[in-house]
């Protein structure tokens, strides 16, 4: 005898690739999904993103996950855009989060509130674990839409250095515009070819810190919870343009024309400039490549303290499957869990979106060995919502081309509101007849 | 007089080289720097030199696959548009057949299309033929190009038709009278286009952006884009020179060992 019997061996031979099949079909199957992410800062990010998905996807036998890198933030809204029209959306896409308001008018983006619920959390509950300057970005008509993700505000940079030499104290950085100013002319000198201060002025940024000294200066800029109206021809954007214009043609503390972030930096590494704004997503890249010593501190006020927030949010474009839907919210869960939102701040010098990454040892040693980093943090007090309206990039160069006259000496800050202004309602116009001035019938 | 013209056309030549060169030079000095030195636009700087920054951008990206991918797509591409190119542009040249000038003039309207205003259109059809997100996929909307057979056409054209004939006469179908008697002669022609044609493809950026999507099928422009664009922060110079020359590179040393040839065949095909 065998010991086994004819059946035995046949119902085994039936069940051992029956299950085989099974656990197959278990490992063969893992809902794919891809991450589109721009590479908003420089350096080995987008490797770092790969390790950070890598790990995930370890983590996260059921899903595979892959990070694609999809250029700019603009050709990152460009490629997501051309799929979701083609009928190949990204299960999950992270997005300029000033675009997310135009994502959902153009309905272009699916809410998150269905699976926020799905998991027993509401709404409400899930956006307070973020910075509350962050919602009006990310919840649009009382939706989420947006997960906050990186996020950034304006710093001012200053060399403590030169603060000695001009006989400032390196302690006490400006606070107000008026100490700004004093700060920008002592520091100037021209013979050594130095400036008081300087900012970029290209696209996108230009709008960016233009929107901060107008909330600085006590403004709004724009309506926080309406995308068809923006305050340009306003006392408090007025008076903004009026710093730029005293600093650049009046003073000659900064320089004329168009800067770029890289001629920024480039320029406080060199001891050509004393002071500069710039974002603080630029700390991890400053706090490695300044051979000389730097120290931040807070966007000076005027009326009030205020800094725009920056950065990005993860959005569901519209048109997966629920089940690529729900693997993609269990992707945004781990980005966001205070762990990697944590890793991820320190790797780039974004601040974490996550109050909760600050609360881990991790992080409280990071601050304690890095003080700007804790200026920065510190500020998020003071942060305002980022620029968001319908048909965004226009909107906003409308301003940006105006500021930049002013850095050519070719206009006024009073005629240039007048012209921003008349330019942004034509652009809004078409939005405008949609909604808030609707015929009533 | 005399004397003074032929001055004159070497210095301008000369002015035009080094306004090509300069960037090329700064490029160089840059990449050969580690670091962000803070005379970084010093086009002579006083060093210390060395090739940190090509081992950081090796290392930045895949640059072995995207080399691989880069060249199969071009390689590609070419191949077919060749083949393409040679018999449409024998068809325009010499077949006739009804509405030819009117079909040849439609084909030519291609040109006019700035390509961003197809790529939603071209990715609908990339889908709905299940060739989203491959190689492949990047590679066919420039099978047929306009521009290769309005160059084979006007080569065609321009050979004196007493060869075909004689080749005609020995009993040459048209299958062995383009293949024996009329490529032959058109190479130059060819060539021309083929430079053209892999500089251009190895050069794009956006459609290739916009139809892969897989890290595994990347190109060259796009794996560089992910260490030479940051929006807040500022650039490491070096690095992105370095990056650049790993990606122009071959192209450069192709143009080097080819420039007679490429030079003789842009003369002889009249395309300056």
């Amino acid at each position: 005898m065998t010991g086994i019997t004819r059946r035995t061996a046949l119902t085994g031979a039936i069940a051992i690739p029956a299950a085989a099949a099974m656990t197959r079909a278990a490992k063969a199957a893992p809902t794919a999904i891809e991450l589109f992410f721009p590479v908003p800062v420089q350096g080995m990010l987008a490797n770092k993103m790969k390790e950070l998905v890598d790990r995930f996807n370890k983590e996260h036998p059921a899903i595979a996950a892959t990070a694609v890198y999809t250029g700019t933030y603009d050709d990152t809204n460009l490629k997501t855009r051309a799929a979701i029209k083609a009928g190949r959306p990204p299960a999950l896409t992270l997005m300029s989060a000033n675009f997310v308001r135009e994502y959902v008018i153009n309905g272009d983006a699916d809410p998150f509130d269905p699976l926020i619920e799905k998991g027993g959390s509401t709404p409400a509950a899930f956006m307070a674990q973020f910075w509350p300057a962050l919602a009006p970005n990310a919840v649009i008509g009382g939706r989420v839409y947006g997960v906050p993700f990186q996020n950034s505000t304006p710093l001012l940079y200053y060399n403590p250095a030169l603060f000695k030499e001009a006989g400032l104290d390196p302690e006490r950085p400006p606070v107000d515009w008026q100490a700004w100013i004093s700060a920008a002319k002592a520091l100037t000198k021209p013979g050594a070819g130095r400036w008081g201060v300087i900012w970029p002025n290209t696209y996108d940024y230009c709008g960016w810190i233009t929107s901060g000294l107008v909330m600085s200066n006590g403004g709004q800029y724009f309506n926080h919870d309406y995308g068809g109206e923006v305050f340009y021809d306003a006392p408090s954007t007025q008076g903004a343009l009026a710093l730029v214009d005293t600093l650049v043609n009046r003073l000659k503390a900064m320089p004329p024309g168009v800067s770029d972030a890289n001629t920024c930096t480039g320029a406080l590494f060199a001891g050509k400039a004393a002071m500069m704004v710039l974002s603080t997503g630029s700390l991890s890249f400053i706090r490695k490549n300044m051979k000389l010593p730097y120290k931040v501190a807070f966007m000076p006020k005027n009326v009030r303290n205020a800094a725009p927030i920056g950065g990005g949010s993860l959005i569901l474009p519209k048109g997966n499957t629920p089940a690529r839907q729900a693997a993609a919210w269990t992707l945004v869960n781990w980005l966001t869990s205070p762990e990697i939102a944590g890793e991820w701040s320190r790797f780039t010098g974004y601040f974490a979106p996550r109050k909760a990454a600050y609360d881990l040892p991790a992080m409280k040693t990071y601050m304690a060995q890095n003080p700007d980093a804790k200026v920065a943090l510190d500020q998020l007090e003071y942060a305002v919502p980022w620029f968001d309206t319908y048909n965004t990039i226009a909107v906003r160069k409308a301003m940006e081309d105006q500021v930049q006259a002013i850095l050519s000496a070719k206009t006024t800050p009073k005629e240039a509101v007048a012209a921003a202004q008349k330019a942004a309602d034509a652009l809004l116009r078409p939005y405008v007849e949609k909604t808030a001035l609707r015929p009533l019938a | 007089m005399r004397a003074e013209g032929r001055l004159l056309l070497p210095l301008l030549a000369s002015a035009a080289a080094l306004l090509w060169a300069v960037p090329f030079a700064w490029m160089a000095v840059a990449s050969l720097r580690p670091g962000v030195p803070a005379d970084i636009a010093s086009l002579t700087p006083a060093g210390p030199f060395g090739f940190d920054n090509f081992a950081e951008a090796w290392k930045s990206g895949s640059f072995p696959v995207w080399y691989l991918n880069t060249l199969f797509v071009c390689g590609g591409i070419l191949a077919v548009q060749l083949v393409s190119a040679t018999m449409a542009g024998y068809a325009f040249a010499r077949i006739a057949f009804p509405g030819r000038d009117f079909v040849f003039a439609a084909f030519l309207l291609q040109l006019l299309l700035i390509p961003p205003l197809l790529i939603v259109p071209n990715l609908a059809t990339l889908a709905s033929l299940h060739l989203y997100d491959t190689l492949f996929g990047i590679m066919m909307p420039y099978f047929a190009s306009a521009f290769g057979v309005f160059l084979m056409r006007q080569t065609f054209k321009s050979l004196p038709r007493d060869y075909e004939e004689a080749a005609m006469l020995d009993g040459a179908g048209v299958g062995a009278l383009i293949r024996h008697v009329l490529v032959p002669l058109a190479r130059p022609g060819l060539v021309a286009f083929a430079i053209v044609s892999v500089t251009a493809h190895w050069n794009e950026f956006l459609w290739p952006l916009m139809a892969v999507s897989s890290p595994d099928r990347q190109v060259l422009t796009v794996g560089m884009a992910s260490f030479a664009s940051g929006a807040e922060a500022g650039s490491a110079w070096g690095v992105v020179a370095a990056g650049t020359f790993l990606v122009a590179g071959p192209l450069l040393v192709l143009f080097l060992v080819f420039q007679r040839r490429f030079v003789s065949s842009f003369v002889f095909s009249g395309f300056k």
